[in-house]
């Protein structure tokens, strides 16, 4: 082929901005640590990327939802424990009433802590979270339990998205727990004690320890299911770490550079544009006639 | 005596010869120079068997086919290098590489219902979720407004080239006749030759380009399958929309308004439209039919809920009623702008405040196959997006680099046929100056000779 002088200029200038630019991506992956700068340097690594990102912000708004959750599983749970001392108390105290050595006074006496109890209860079944009422289902507004113990709220549940097929429940019903609808209702039935004490009626008395057990039993049941709902909120939260670290990995497998052979590349192009350049010199002072 | 003659004829041919290598070393780097040769040819002096040298003008070191190869590379060169420069500032609306793209504002508006879920009765959360819905329709909005912005900007570049083109070509015309002038005059046209090479090459950047002479020795050329060079007749080429918003190119041939954009195959022209028309338009209509998608979807959930102020029906974004256009039009719902209270997250207006149902099935979308005909999620749509555009990008720049490998060769062809090597012109200069040496030396003889005669005679 016929070589002119031109075609020396341009090989030279060709050659070197190829290398230039070679090296430019190099150096910036280098910098950055990212082998995807651009969606187009790696379309299939990108698209994958922009998945996981969507999988990581998925993953953090559920750990975050958990975290806000957790804190009103355990004050339901703790609450419900409470609860259910409360009944043993009163229990004790209609074992103790039953008894036939005591007078009338005695029983009014007796009256006053089942009065007591009572209050702590509704004020039990009134625990505000940080949602609102915690037991009163949907009704989260106002308190679901009057100073009686009659019941304005529902058995609704809460449900938050926690990366479960379906979107698990993460009240405890204070229906179940308080109210007829779990089977007895608990006020009703210490209510019922109070009268019975209070009227001196040793026989209404009897009667009731056998529902004041039912409604305790009722209200461990609650506790036991807030226990529940407690260990399905811990597991999510380890699935969710696995899964965020899972996720995070994949993204640097796939938009990482390797630091050492990223930094080897650019040795190398390094060594590869200074050799270029003092070729290109050489070529461009090839002197042929000039001289003569 | 035919010598004397022969010997004059010798020492003009041979400092002719000087000349023209003169006149390419001084051109060695003028761009669009073409190296020319002396046409050297032998004259018959008289009848005698015996003669001399002729000038017989110029030639241009050039041929039909290494100029086409040069226009052709040109043009896909162009087209490439505009395309990829239209497709660069794309690929950056898309690159969420840094984490601040469209994939976290989506991700944002269902992290919102997700919070929402876990304290339906929080105002703040309420509010929280308006203001993802609504950054998330302002991230689409921007987007779409920049596709569109970098569409009418390529409109107005085609205008531009469109243009250039018929300056180029009413040069060209004007070279045409001034060419067909000297020639007609017995002039030397070199020089203009080597002017209109140089204009249609600056023309095959801009548009494809194919010339030809016709049998009246017109130069015909072409751009997209349109005459628009006949000799010194210029027929210029214009810009129009078609009914589909999309660029047409038009020419006068063979009547007014001929749309001739089927044809475009090179030069920036045919890059500013495939940008513009295909790779734009493509990517526009992707990004509608995501934000379409989510939209709707988001829309159907929440109008399926109840807001704490016990209103239902209303919808979280309000879009066109097809995905044509959504991008640009999606924005926060009206019904709900500003009033958080009509957020929707209970699912019936009997569970309200502390309801959620709504608000975990809102965020549950984000899971579910609510995007390109309900066969995947909205993220993985998204993805799908990005991976198209990095793949448009990254095919754009695997052809600039592959046409511009093409057209180095096409230019290292027609450099080594028509460039000037200074290796060439010094053997030339030492060639033409030996032959005029011994040209010298047949003068020096003639006039030898002759002083012998007339010495002869004379005693």
């Amino acid at each position: 082929m016929r070589v002119t002088d031109g075609m020396r200029y341009t090989m030279a200038t060709q050659n070197l901005s190829a290398l230039s630019s070679r090296q430019l991506s190099v150096a910036q992956q280098a910098q950055t640590g990212l082998r995807v700068n651009a969606p187009s340097d790696d379309p299939i690594a990108a698209a994958q990327l922009a998945r996981l990102a969507s999988v990581q912000t998925q993953i953090s708004a559920r750990q975050s939802t958990i975290s806000s959750v957790r804190g009103d599983a355990e004050l339901s749970e703790s609450s419900l424990q409470e609860a259910s001392d409360l009944m043993a108390r009163a229990k004790e105290l209609a074992t103790q009433g039953a008894n036939g050595s005591l007078d009338s006074s005695d029983r009014a006496i007796i009256a006053t802590q089942v009065k007591d109890i009572l209050d702590q209860l509704v004020a039990l079944g009134n625990t505000k979270g940080s949602t609102g009422y915690l037991f009163g289902g949907t009704q989260t507004g106002a308190a679901p339990f009057s100073a009686t113990g009659a019941f304005s709220g529902d058995d609704g549940q809460h449900v938050v998205d926690i990366g479960n097929s379906t979107p698990t429940a993460v009240n405890s019903s204070g229906a179940q727990a308080f109210t007829a609808a779990g089977g007895r209702d608990v006020f009703g039935d210490v209510n019922a004690l109070y009268t019975a004490l209070s009227n001196n009626d040793t026989a209404g008395i009897t009667a009731s320890l056998t529902n004041l057990d039912t409604s305790r039993a009722q209200i461990s049941q609650a506790e036991a299911n807030a226990g529940t709902i407690i260990n399905k909120l811990d597991a999510s939260t380890s699935v969710l770490s696995a899964a965020s670290l899972d996720s995070q990995q994949q993204s640097q497998t796939l938009g990482a550079v390797d630091a050492a052979s990223a930094y080897s590349n650019l040795t190398a192009l390094n060594n590869a544009l200074t050799r270029s350049a003092s070729v290109a010199q050489q070529i461009l002072s090839v002197e042929s006639f000039k001289s003569s | 005596m035919s010598l004397l003659n022969t010997a004059r004829d010798a020492l003009a041919a041979q400092s002719y010869g000087l000349d023209v290598t003169g006149q390419n070393i001084s051109n060695v780097n003028t761009p669009g120079y073409v190296r020319r040769s002396p046409i050297l040819e032998t004259q018959a002096l008289g009848t005698a068997t015996t003669g001399s040298v002729k000038i017989g003008g110029l030639q241009r070191a050039t041929d039909v086919y290494t100029e086409a190869a040069t226009y052709t590379a040109n043009g896909s060169a162009a087209a490439a290098n505009t395309r990829d420069q239209s497709l660069a500032s794309v690929e950056s609306l898309f690159n969420d590489t840094s984490g601040q793209g469209l994939a976290s504002s989506l991700g944002n508006v269902f992290s919102s219902f997700s919070a929402l879920a876990a304290n339906p009765t929080d105002a703040t959360t309420r509010a929280n979720v308006l203001s993802a819905a609504d950054a998330f329709s302002q991230r689409v909005n921007q987007t779409a407004n920049s596709l569109a912005q970098t569409s009418n900007d390529l409109l107005k570049q085609g205008q531009e080239t469109v243009s250039e083109i018929n300056q180029r070509a009413t040069d060209i015309a004007k070279l045409n006749s001034q060419i067909q002038q000297a020639q007609a005059q017995g002039n030397d046209a070199s020089d203009l030759l080597d002017q209109r090479d140089a204009k249609l090459s600056d023309l095959s950047s801009l548009v494809d380009v194919h010339t030809y002479t016709d049998n009246q020795g017109n130069l015909v050329v072409q751009a997209s399958g349109a005459t628009i060079v006949n000799g010194s007749t210029v027929s210029a080429l214009s810009v129009g929309l078609a009914a589909d918003g999309s660029m047409q190119i038009l020419s006068n041939q063979p009547s007014p308004g001929s749309d001739v954009t089927q044809y475009l195959t090179g030069g920036s022209l045919a890059g500013i439209k495939q940008a513009r028309d295909g790779d734009i338009a493509s990517v526009s209509a992707q990004l509608d039919q995501f934000a379409f998608d989510v939209a709707s979807a988001v829309n159907t959930q929440h109008a399926a809920g109840y807001g704490s102020d016990g209103s239902t029906g209303n919808n979280l974004f309000d879009i066109p009623p097809t995905a044509t256009g959504a991008a640009r039009a999606i924005s926060l719902s009206a019904d709900v702008a500003g009033h958080p209270e009509r957020v929707a997250a209970a699912s019936s207006a009997a569970t309200t405040p502390g309801g959620s149902d709504n608000a975990a099935a809102l965020s549950g979308l984000s899971t579910q196959t609510i995007a390109s005909g309900n066969t995947e999620t909205a993220s993985d749509a998204y993805g799908d997006l990005v991976g198209n555009v990095g793949e448009l990008r990254a095919s754009s720049q695997r052809n600039v680099t592959t046409q511009t490998a093409v057209q180095q060769q096409a230019q290292t062809m027609q450099q080594s046929l028509s460039g000037v090597s200074l290796d060439d012109e010094m053997v030339a200069l030492t060639k033409y100056q030996n032959a005029y040496g011994a040209a010298s030396k047949v003068l020096n003889t003639v006039d030898q000779m002759m002083s012998d005669l007339m010495n002869a005679v004379g005693r």
